[in-house]
């Protein structure tokens, strides 16, 4: 064993220690993708399976139809003179019909502001109470009036109605029920879940007047479609990327495939064969909705409260009418209410990539952690490098070496108070892009995106200019090796604990990140224009109006978009872009252009 | 920067600085304060300051603080509380005297930097201790250190504890060992752990005599140290028993540190294998842990004889990691106390290695905390694993500076040694 470390340590010393730390990087890049690419096989992703004995899924006959369609048609006539009417008056209606059924109801209203606008609104419930339990739980059928792309639930509502006048017929309920009707998909839910876990802030949205117990699970329905159709889409994804247990998923498409016939579909995958690229798309298309972080329906909110929640929306051409939907939903309430525990058997942390196949953590994850473990491996191998003798001798930075000479030899003494300040003051920086972005009113978006994109552009270069001159003795390479350290270090550390809390942001911020790990002060002209090319071409603000271009819309509604999320339902997509990736991003600036200073300098130095 | 002089305006800034940014953050953001004074990392069972205010109301009411085992603090605290201005009401008197016991800290922590003690003691000068950080520098450490900061801010009366230790290192290094001792009996009054730092703290002041009115004995000394150390103490808890008319409160303060009974998490090592322990192994494995911890006292002060402030520094490293309600207010003490060893740095073989792994667990640590009590998507096994890999990277750096001051006394014994590989025989 000694002999052993003595050889360890021997290999320590070789100089081809440190021409591998590069490759090493990238090996962990590429590894990290090439695992993403290999999920959807057969041999990687697993069968989905129900964990939770309790749940019981489509084991019980559902008996939603016959007379109950003339209930809903009656319904549908109400909510159809509706349409167009403000708020208060949609509620002023809806109220006597729901206290009509049985129902206790109350009325929240909220007010949020975010990007210059209002968004407010009124929140109408009404709570069944069980007729065979204590008030202690509860499961919520949701019904917003507009759903995300602001098109009327125009048959989600009436169903809503008309299920629970059917539920209050039934004895069987353990759990109390509630119904939620809010005016539109993202606000109102938000401000009705902030209020029932009393984390709302009272100024912006008022107290419930009602409550029931602990909500076990949460089933929005999205029903705006007019025709008949063939299968659900099920949306999944909630705020900031935290998903609801997969035995919800399962149990639904276990129900609507199982025992009522009908397609199941996830991500907007219309048709799904079942082959490798349609596996990949779906999962692919899951992890960005994920790494975006925003809300995808009225039922997003619910899931940052450990409520599991989903958006149940009917699509295409088909032969099944509103029964047939409310029929799942009667048959997910079932299961829901044989539950004698919290949903906690399955998973939480999965990527579908079908309806009945999916991968779980421990199998996805080391990907991400590899993105981020490559950060974490340069800045070892650059502190190493720092602390090594330089090269070339040159007489300003041998100045820094130890006096005494009393080290071993092979590691010369660092400056971090140069390099450390430099990574804090950008750190800090990153407060300005963040409070601009999330509090300028929608009008002023642009024009500041473009005024910050040109600054953005020209901050490296300042920066790196004003470390060239300080008064005190010129940036040696090894500080500049030492500010690439900290701020890789500090990258890849945010992003292995991001990828605990949001695995699929962590790796599209580390791959959008990953050049920055190869990007050095290069000794010719013609590698450094490349350089800076490469640098500005793959900037926070390049890429984000790359990804608005692409997706046809412009950056002010992208960064209004976030903003509104930020506001309302706190996520935190906007602190990993201006706080994490564009840090690093102008700290590999400052090192990149900083080395040609150096240089400069030290060539007039030798001439 | 090198133990060049400071004026009195730049120390007037660096104190003013440092409490304008406390002052700042705690006005600005009004709601941080709160966030932090809720964290495990900053509030234990013995230290929250949420806990202190439910003691004061029932001591205001004429109730006993310890009914309901909710406050588990000194009974002194109490009457000092009530002296100022109610915390709802008029928050700021309450910063103002966090920040002031924080910048006293401070200037303790000065004084013993510009003593040079960590550099040359009465028995050993390092060759290397020209190369060391002024007392400014070593000040503006402690003072912009964000475990302190969050410290200070949390309203952990860990502070307190804080400030009497390094005030009883600052006597002890000028050469006044009854103002150390009775420092000393302050800090263990509050937090009890700090009696384990009386041995080395005993060495400290009798190297650091005034000659004229030294005792040369060293028995003599370390009895009538040790004799002031109990009878401060004694006249406190005679104190504390006017104040609160019983004695309930020693089982109900120093009992809950010896059985552990308050089994919150925090970022030690205790909580997590109470909670698995069988009753009927508890008792067996409390002496156990208490004898590990205060073994490292007779070791070290024997081991490192001839540098007492070495002994301390290190034990409150360790103190920091195996104590058992430690918060990061302890490693911050730590933390204040290693830059006084600027010296031998460069003999340390994994500063980058056990700085980035804290930095690592500092980041991870709430992030699983988060996973195991909001999200629900994780469990008590992810925080501990962290609060593991916490204390590892602080063992790693206590480890590290323990081989930095050997290798520095052995390259004097052995000076033909000098600049070579340690090796493992």
């Amino acid at each position: 064993m000694p002999r052993l470390l003595a050889s360890a340590l021997q290999l320590r010393r070789d100089p081809r220690i440190l021409k591998l730390p590069p490759y090493l990087s990238l090996l962990c890049i590429i590894v990290g993708v090439a695992w993403l690419f290999l999920l959807p096989l057969d041999q990687y992703s697993r069968r989905t399976y129900i964990s939770e004995n309790a749940l019981l899924p489509g084991q019980v006959h559902t008996y939603f139809s016959g007379s109950d369609q003339n209930v809903f048609r009656a319904y549908k006539h109400e909510v159809n003179e509706l349409v167009n009417k403000s708020n208060a008056e949609i509620n002023d209606k809806l109220e006597p019909i729901v206290k009509d059924i049985g129902l206790k109801t109350a009325r929240q209203n909220f007010t949020y502001r975010a990007a210059g606008h209002t968004y407010s609104g009124e929140n109408l419930y009404a709570i069944l109470q069980a007729p065979r339990g204590d008030a202690t739980e509860a499961i919520v059928l949701v019904a917003a009036w507009e759903n995300v792309k602001h098109e009327v639930n125009k048959n989600g509502i009436p169903l809503a109605l008309t299920l629970l006048r059917y539920f209050k017929r039934w004895s069987l309920w353990s759990k109390d029920i509630i119904l939620l009707i809010t005016p539109d998909s993202i606000a109102g839910p938000q401000a009705w879940v902030d209020a029932y876990h009393d984390a709302h802030n009272p100024s912006h949205v008022a107290s419930l007047p009602l409550k029931s117990g602990l909500l076990q699970g949460a089933i929005a329905i999205d029903y705006a479609q007019e025709r008949r159709f063939e299968s659900v889409h099920i949306v999944y994804d909630g705020v900031n990327g935290q998903l609801p247990n997969l035995d919800l998923i399962n149990s639904i498409v276990n129900i609507a495939g199982g025992q009522m016939g009908i397609g199941v579909a996830l991500q907007e995958m219309w048709r799904h064969n079942n082959g490798y690229s349609d596996r990949l798309r779906t999962m692919l298309r899951g992890m960005l909705k994920q790494g975006l972080g925003l809300a995808s329906g009225a039922h997003s909110s619910f899931i940052p409260y450990h409520v599991d929640a989903v958006t149940l929306r009917p699509f295409g051409e088909g032969w099944q009418d509103e029964m047939a939907m409310g029929r799942v939903i009667e048959g997910s309430f079932r299961s829901l209410n044989n539950l004698l525990e919290h949903l906690h058997q399955s998973f939480f942390f999965y990527l579908l990539m079908q309806r009945e196949r999916f991968v779980s953590i421990g199998t996805y994850l080391p990907s991400a952690m590899l993105v981020a473990a490559n950060f974490t491996i340069m800045a070892i191998a650059l502190w190493v490098k720092s602390g090594q003798p330089a090269e070339d001798a040159s007489p300003n930075t041998k100045s820094e070496t130890p006096s005494s000479t009393a080290a071993p030899p092979t590691t010369a003494e660092r400056d971090l108070f140069l390099p450390l300040g430099v990574v804090a003051l950008i750190q800090s920086l990153s407060i300005i892009p963040l409070y601009l972005f999330n509090h300028a009113p929608e009008g002023f978006l642009t024009p500041l995106f473009f005024t910050f994109a040109i600054l953005n552009t020209l901050l490296p270069p300042a920066l790196s200019q004003l470390l060239t001159t300080l008064p005190r003795s010129p940036t040696s390479e090894h500080q500049y090796n030492l500010i690439k350290s900290f701020s890789l270090l500090l990258l890849g550390m945010f992003l292995s604990t991001l990828a605990t809390l949001n695995f699929s942001l962590a790796l599209i911020t580390g791959l959008l990140a990953s050049p920055l790990t190869f990007l050095q002060p290069y000794k010719t002209p013609g590698a450094r224009i490349a350089a800076t090319v490469l640098l500005k071409t793959i900037s926070p603000t390049a890429v984000l109006l790359a990804a608005a271009t692409y997706w046809g819309t412009d950056v002010a509604s992208v960064l209004k978009e976030g903003a509104v999320a930020w506001h309302i339902c706190g996520t935190y997509s906007p602190v990993v872009v201006w706080c994490v990736w564009w840090p690093a991003w102008v700290a590999t600036g400052v090192v990149v252009l900083g080395g040609r200073g150096n240089n400069r300098r030290a060539k007039a130095k030798t001439t | 920067m090198d133990g060049a002089q400071v004026t009195p305006g730049q120390t007037a800034g660096l104190y003013t600085g440092a409490a304008v940014l406390r002052l700042a953050i705690a006005t600005l953001l009004p709601a941080l304060p709160d966030l932090l004074t809720g964290r495990v990392e900053i509030s234990t069972p013995v230290t929250s300051f949420k806990r202190l205010q439910e003691g004061l109301f029932l001591y205001n009411h004429n109730v006993s603080p310890y009914d309901g085992g909710v406050y588990h603090q000194a009974p002194l605290l109490l009457p000092l509380f009530s002296l100022l201005p109610s915390f709802t009401t008029l928050p700021i008197f309450t910063y103002l005297l966090y920040i002031a016991v924080d910048l006293l800290s401070a200037s303790a922590l000065w004084r013993i930097a510009d003593s040079g003690e960590a550099g040359s003691s009465a028995l050993f000068s390092s060759p290397r201790r020209t190369k060391r950080w002024s007392g400014f520098v070593i000040a503006a450490v402690f003072l912009f250190n964000p475990f302190t900061v969050a410290t200070c801010l949390g309203r952990s009366t860990s502070v307190f504890t804080t400030y009497a230790i390094l005030h009883a290192i600052a006597k002890a290094v000028s050469g006044a060992p009854f103002g150390a001792m009775a420092a000393l009996s302050f800090a263990s009054y509050l937090s009890m752990y700090p009696l384990l730092l009386l041995p080395p703290l005993v060495l400290l002041s009798y190297d650091r005599q005034r000659p004229e009115r030294a005792i040369r004995s060293v028995a003599k000394f370390a009895a009538i140290c040790t004799a002031t150390v109990a009878g401060i103490l004694a006249i406190l808890f005679q104190m504390s028993y006017f104040l609160t008319g019983s004695w309930e409160f020693l089982p109900s303060t120093y009992g809950v540190q010896l059985t552990l009974s308050d089994l919150t998490p925090n970022v030690g090592l205790w909580w997590y294998f109470f909670i698995e322990m069988f009753d009927s192994f508890r008792s067996f494995f409390l002496a156990v842990f208490w004898l590990h911890l205060s073994s490292y006292v007779g070791g070290l002060t024997v081991r490192i004889r001839r540098q007492p402030l070495v002994v301390l520094t290190l034990l409150l490293g360790i103190l920091a990691i195996f104590k058992p309600y430690p918060s990061i207010g302890d490693t911050a003490l730590f933390f204040a106390l290693v830059p006084l060893y600027r010296h031998v740095f460069p003999l340390m073989r994994y500063t980058f290695v056990s700085a980035a792994v804290i930095l690592y667990a500092t980041c991870l640590g709430p992030a699983f905390y988060h996973l195991w009590i909001y999200a629900g998507s994780g469990n008590a096994n992810f925080f501990y694993a962290i609060t593991l890999v916490w204390n590892l990277g602080l063992s790693l750096l206590v480890c590290d500076l323990m081989f930095a001051v050997l290798r520095d006394e052995w390259e004097v014994e052995r000076p033909e040694m000098v600049g070579k590989e340690a090796r493992q025989i």
